[in-house]
């Protein structure tokens, strides 16, 4: 079993990175080859670090991993959840800095906006359709505060799910008013389609990332609630941003969103 | 030296009798217009055996594939009567080399087009959008070849099978597709794979058949292009392609 100092000595690792803007080594040497629950203890760490500071506060979760090649990539069956703060928001279109994530990679995503309680015992689909206030189409761009996003499991989820920031579209939906598995997405950058996809990219449907992930906070302590943004995961290959990048998604029956990258 | 009129014969052999081949490109490199020369003429040898030619397809469509086969324009094919395979039928193995199966949008034409046409012409010149399946199958070995060798062989085209016709008023520039064999998505994409949209791919249709002195006619079939990567076919694969808006389509392979 992994231990409670290491657990102490990786969320300070991840935790000065950040702070620095700096990437650091992987801290997967300090955890029990695959301990999850541990990575999740260092991310968890941290989290209440940002939290009781009070600089930062709950916006929502992200899923991440939640295609079939990127896991099996990283050698694991499910997907993973990290924390989004409020401090990660920025408007469409709105510019930039290429300082606000560290090796940033963009991509496109579903976001769902909770408009009642998830908690309980056993979250079924049906709460979840019920529980949704909105849908919007969203660009989320992924950072990892590990040197050259040289990861294995345990790092990206003590590494908060690789979170970086997100952007979130203006033209609010019901959960009804678009096909969920076979809506198509494409991503531009710069106006070249650089990546394309569909829902069902996302384990099958983003609804069944959703009920994963709500299912697994209600457990953890951290149930989803009024005005909790879903990031639901990626609905194609994530593309690298470079200054001066524009990327913009298009997801069929949602909408559209942007994210400009600043020049320098 | 070989004449282009038996390079034609050999390509058109190999497809006839479902029969692997070396590239053309090994021993005799063509350039691009000399191996559609070599496709017309191998396309002429079919239509004297009776076969009609009921449309085209495109191939290349996407980015990625322009640059593995490192050209900067689209290819194209011809379609005929004895390639189209019945929509929730059983597609026989027997007649192909290595075939493999992707997902692409068909368009009906209702008016002919030809030349250099605004996405606006093209468009008002179709009657009907579908989803489709083609059926891909180069006869080189191992299917490697250049850019000559697959226009000479007809763009690798096989096979296909359309589905339901739709309105053209259906936008179809990002429609999701997903492709599953045996009940499980295999390949999940976009119609916006196919150069952006695949009206695009349509007047590049139109632009290079009007360079063969030909065009496209009302009736005609057009394949725009594949939307993911192809996937190789085995006898006892169940075959589904499911287009939003679009509805699904599919075939059994056997022996």
């Amino acid at each position: 079993m992994t231990s409670e100092a290491n657990i102490q000595k990786a969320a300070d690792q991840l935790w000065k990175a950040w702070e620095d803007g700096a990437p650091s080594a992987p801290i997967r040497g300090l955890l029990d080859e695959g301990d999850v629950d541990a990575a999740y203890a260092v991310q968890e760490i941290n989290t209440k670090r940002w939290l009781g500071g009070e600089e930062r506060v709950l916006s929502g979760r992200k899923i991440g991993l939640t295609s079939v090649a990127v896991q099996k990539q990283l050698g694991v069956d499910q997907p993973d959840y990290g924390m989004l703060f409020a401090d990660m928001e920025y408007m469409d279109g709105e510019e930039i800095p290429m300082s606000a994530v560290q090796q940033p990679k963009v991509e496109a995503e579903i976001a769902y906006v909770v408009a009642a309680p998830l908690t309980g015992g056993h979250i079924t689909m049906v709460d979840l359709m019920a529980s949704i206030g909105y849908v919007v189409p969203a660009l989320e761009i992924v950072g990892s505060r590990v040197k050259d996003w040289d990861i294995r499991i345990t790092d990206t989820i003590a590494d908060n799910a690789s979170s970086g920031i997100y952007v979130l579209g203006q033209t609010p939906k019901r959960a009804g008013d678009f096909d969920p598995r076979l809506c198509g997405m494409v991503m531009t950058r710069n106006n070249e389609p650089v990546s394309v996809g569909a829902g069902a990219a996302c384990m099958g449907s983003p609804l069944n990332a959703s009920l994963w992930l709500a299912r697994t906070m209600a457990k953890a302590g951290r149930p989803l609630g009024p005005g909790d943004v879903i990031l639901s995961g990626a609905l194609g290959p994530f593309v690298s941003a470079e200054p001066g990048d524009v990327f913009e998604a298009r997801i069929n029956g949602l909408g559209s969103v942007r994210a400009a990258f600043a020049k320098e | 030296m070989k004449t282009l009129a038996e390079l034609a014969e050999y390509v058109d052999e190999a497809a006839r009798t479902a029969t692997e081949i070396p590239q053309i490109s090994d021993t005799h490199p063509l350039s691009v217009e000399d191996a559609y020369a070599v496709q017309a003429l191998s396309m002429q040898r079919r239509y004297a055996r009776g076969e009609k030619r009921i449309g085209i397809k495109m191939g290349l469509t996407s980015r990625a594939k322009m640059i593995q086969v490192g050209v900067s324009d689209v290819t194209w094919g011809r379609l005929t009567d004895a390639m189209r395979e019945e929509e929730g039928g059983v597609v026989s193995m027997s007649r192909f080399v290595h075939p493999r199966v992707e997902p692409e949008i068909a368009f009906l034409m209702k008016k002919p087009l030809s030349g250099k046409v605004s996405a606006l012409e093209a468009m008002s010149a179709v009657e009907a959008v579908a989803p489709a399946l083609e059926i891909i199958d180069s006869r080189y070995k191992a299917f490697k070849f250049d850019v000559g060798d697959v226009i000479a062989d007809n763009s690798s085209s096989s096979g296909f099978v359309v589905g339901t016709w739709h309105s053209p008023e259906i936008d179809i520039s990002n429609l999701g597709m997903v492709l599953s064999i045996n009940g499980r998505p295999q390949e999940i994409g976009s119609s916006a794979a196919i150069l952006g949209n695949p009206v695009r791919s349509l007047v590049s249709a139109a632009r290079m058949v009007a360079s063969a002195g030909e065009e496209l006619k009302p009736g005609d079939i057009v394949l725009a292009g594949g939307a993911t990567a192809a996937i190789p076919m085995e006898a006892g694969q169940s075959v589904l392609l499911e287009v939003e808006n679009l509805g699904q389509i599919g075939f059994n392979i056997g022996d």
